[in-house]
């Protein structure tokens, strides 16, 4: 701890008080509101700009910081090609869902994905099994999100691991528990300004230290050619450009976290807005990251092997490039797509638990929970689940990133076809849904485990067919939606 | 502005919205690929960029906020979405 930059500490520390600052403020403001809405959905009050913001600040992980501009290094333009289709997530997600969500979880007094869920198929064990899936994958993708921010922490600060844990780790579990929902979208809002001035600061410091756009381009046309072909002389093969439509593009619509915003805004003209600022959000920070992870070539004059690999690319140009006095503002947008990221989940995480498991349970046995005990149950459980996934970062576990990926995937095999179809297909049913979420679930957990692939494509194309053929299945096979059921979800004059 | 006033109506209307978006996205990568590997063998360059990486990262990004542009000012209509959120 003793032999780090302290000029680069002191700006992540006063933006991490002032995370924990805004989250004791929400919290005060909102002591008199309805505890479980407030504290899972900030009270659906959310307006345009917002909501725009803490989708996309959760969307963008530090992945899309540190690894992803590290590839762009690596491959060149063809990187920031496949990247770009993450411009659809957030008019998509919000165009397709962002309505029916809100309208059903109005009619429903729903607080989460899964309390539509449950009232969609009327079953419990449906509804148990999604809650159990958001919280097993969305563990997976925390464990990366502190393990990439407390790595990149350390290189760039020369403090410790450990230190960059507990500094953003723990801040992140403290005002997430403390202020729920509505201080994740404002604390989030802060941190997708913050990603996106340091991506402007950080192109500006690589420009200069590269001697210029025409200086640094002139040498990467004559050194680098294949960062200009759109398959990199083979290192951007078409499977990867299918697998990523699917992955960070079409499929993230029915990731439960993006999914909740849809809960979670105050009205229609809220939901517009905030479709219009997200992809214009969306598309300058992906360009953007990605792009100066090309022009690093100007800083870095090796390949990313000889700094360690692709996940060091940006640690090393930051260093390189920027004054060690700003280092600390650099390294605030990484690590606020980090925090944004598990904030966002870890309130999903703790409203499956709390929401979805014991209060449904407690309403069922007729036992009666007072809102002090609901109150200390949610922020305990969002301290506790942060607090286990903080402890196993502390010995991080080998080829994170992939965890993080096979997280994702996961989630989008579970839920794509039960949100979609469940959503708008009179026909779907209990049963298809059910053989959906946990055969392909298995399967894709299988294919995975087993390193098995078809055409070398991500397994998330098996998974994802299989759930679609399952859902078939069962919903022409089993027993139809009940009449009160299809009522609440299509209604008809 | 239209009023949707009954559940059937503005269900209707998430539907007709929800399908526009859809059909928004299959725009979107049709675009993508012309933009992209339709123009990959061209020589045009712009900023010392080829034409298929201008268009294909930038293009799509800008082609995109036009698309959310036209479905949330146009194509989408305000509706009220029911329920007591004042607690």
């Amino acid at each position: 701890m003793t032999n780090g930059n302290l000029s680069a500490l002191l700006p992540l520390v006063i933006f991490m008080a002032f995370m924990v600052a805004i989250s004791i403020f929400v919290r005060h403001k909102q002591a008199e509101k309805n505890f479980v809405s407030n504290y899972f959905i900030g009270n659906r009050q959310l307006g345009g700009f917002v909501l725009a913001m803490t989708t996309v600040a959760t969307y963008s992980s530090v992945s899309s910081f540190v690894g992803g501009p590290g590839m762009a290094f690596q491959v060149g333009f063809g990187w920031i090609y496949m990247a770009v289709v993450q411009v659809t997530a957030i008019f998509l997600v919000l165009g397709i869902f962002g309505k029916r969500v809100a309208l059903l979880a109005r009619k429903l007094n729903a607080v989460t994905v899964v309390d539509i869920i449950r009232a969609r198929f009327q079953s419990d064990f449906l509804a148990a099994v999604a809650a159990f899936v958001i919280v097993l994958f969305f563990c997976g993708t925390m464990t990366a999100q502190f393990v990439g921010g407390a790595k990149l922490f350390s290189a760039v600060t020369g403090y410790s691991y450990e230190a960059g844990l507990i500094l953003f780790g723990l801040t992140v579990v403290i005002y997430t528990s403390i202020g729920g929902f509505r201080a994740v979208a404002l604390t989030d809002t802060c941190c997708a300004l913050i990603m996106m001035i340091g991506i402007v600061l950080l192109l500006n410091y690589v420009l200069k230290a590269g001697g210029g756009y025409e200086n640094i381009m002139t040498r990467l046309e004559i050194n680098n050619p294949e960062l200009f072909e759109p398959f990199s002389f083979g290192n951007m093969p078409w499977t990867i450009y299918f697998t990523q439509w699917l992955l960070v593009g079409i499929c993230t619509i029915a990731l439960p976290q993006s999914v909740v915003r849809g809960i979670s805004y105050k009205n229609t003209a809220g939901l517009h807005q905030a479709m219009l600022i997200g992809t214009v959000v969306v598309g300058f920070m992906n360009i953007g990251i990605n792009f100066t992870g090309i022009l690093a070539h100007g800083v870095l004059t090796g390949t990313a092997a000889d700094y360690g690999g692709v996940d060091n690319v940006i640690p090393t140009t930051i260093v390189r490039a920027m004054p060690p006095e700003l280092v600390g503002l650099a390294i605030i947008g990484p690590l606020a797509a980090s925090i944004s990221t598990i904030s966002g989940l870890l309130i999903v995480a703790s409203s499956s638990i709390i929401k979805d498991v014991y209060l449904h349970w407690a309403e069922k046995k007729n036992h009666a929970v007072t809102p002090a005990r609901v109150k200390f149950l949610s922020i305990s459980a969002t301290a506790i689940i942060g607090g286990a996934v903080f402890v196993i970062a502390l010995t991080p576990p080998s080829l994170i990133w992939l965890i993080n990926m096979f997280a994702f995937g996961g989630l989008e095999t579970a839920f794509f076809w039960t949100l979609l179809l469940g959503l708008f297909w009179k026909r779907a049913n209990k049963l298809g849904a059910m053989l959906s979420m946990t055969g392909d679930t298995i399967i894709y957990c299988a294919t995975q485990a087993a390193g098995f692939k078809i055409l070398n494509l991500h397994q998330i194309t098996i998974g994802i067919t299989c759930s679609l053929i399952f859902f078939l299945i069962g919903s022409y096979f089993g027993k139809k939606s009940d009449d009160a059921t299809l009522k609440i979800f299509f209604p008809t004059k | 502005m239209k009023k949707f006033n009954t559940d059937a109506e503005k269900f209707s209307l998430v539907r007709r919205e929800a399908i526009y978006t859809g059909l928004a996205l299959v725009g979107l990568i049709i675009f993508w690929l012309i933009a992209g590997f339709g123009t990959a063998s061209s020589e045009i360059k712009i900023f010392h960029l080829p034409l298929w990486a201008v268009l294909g990262t930038v293009g799509v990004w800008l082609v995109a906020i036009v698309i959310s542009a036209i479905l949330s000012k146009i194509l989408f209509k305000d509706a009220d979405l029911g329920g007591d959120d004042d607690d």
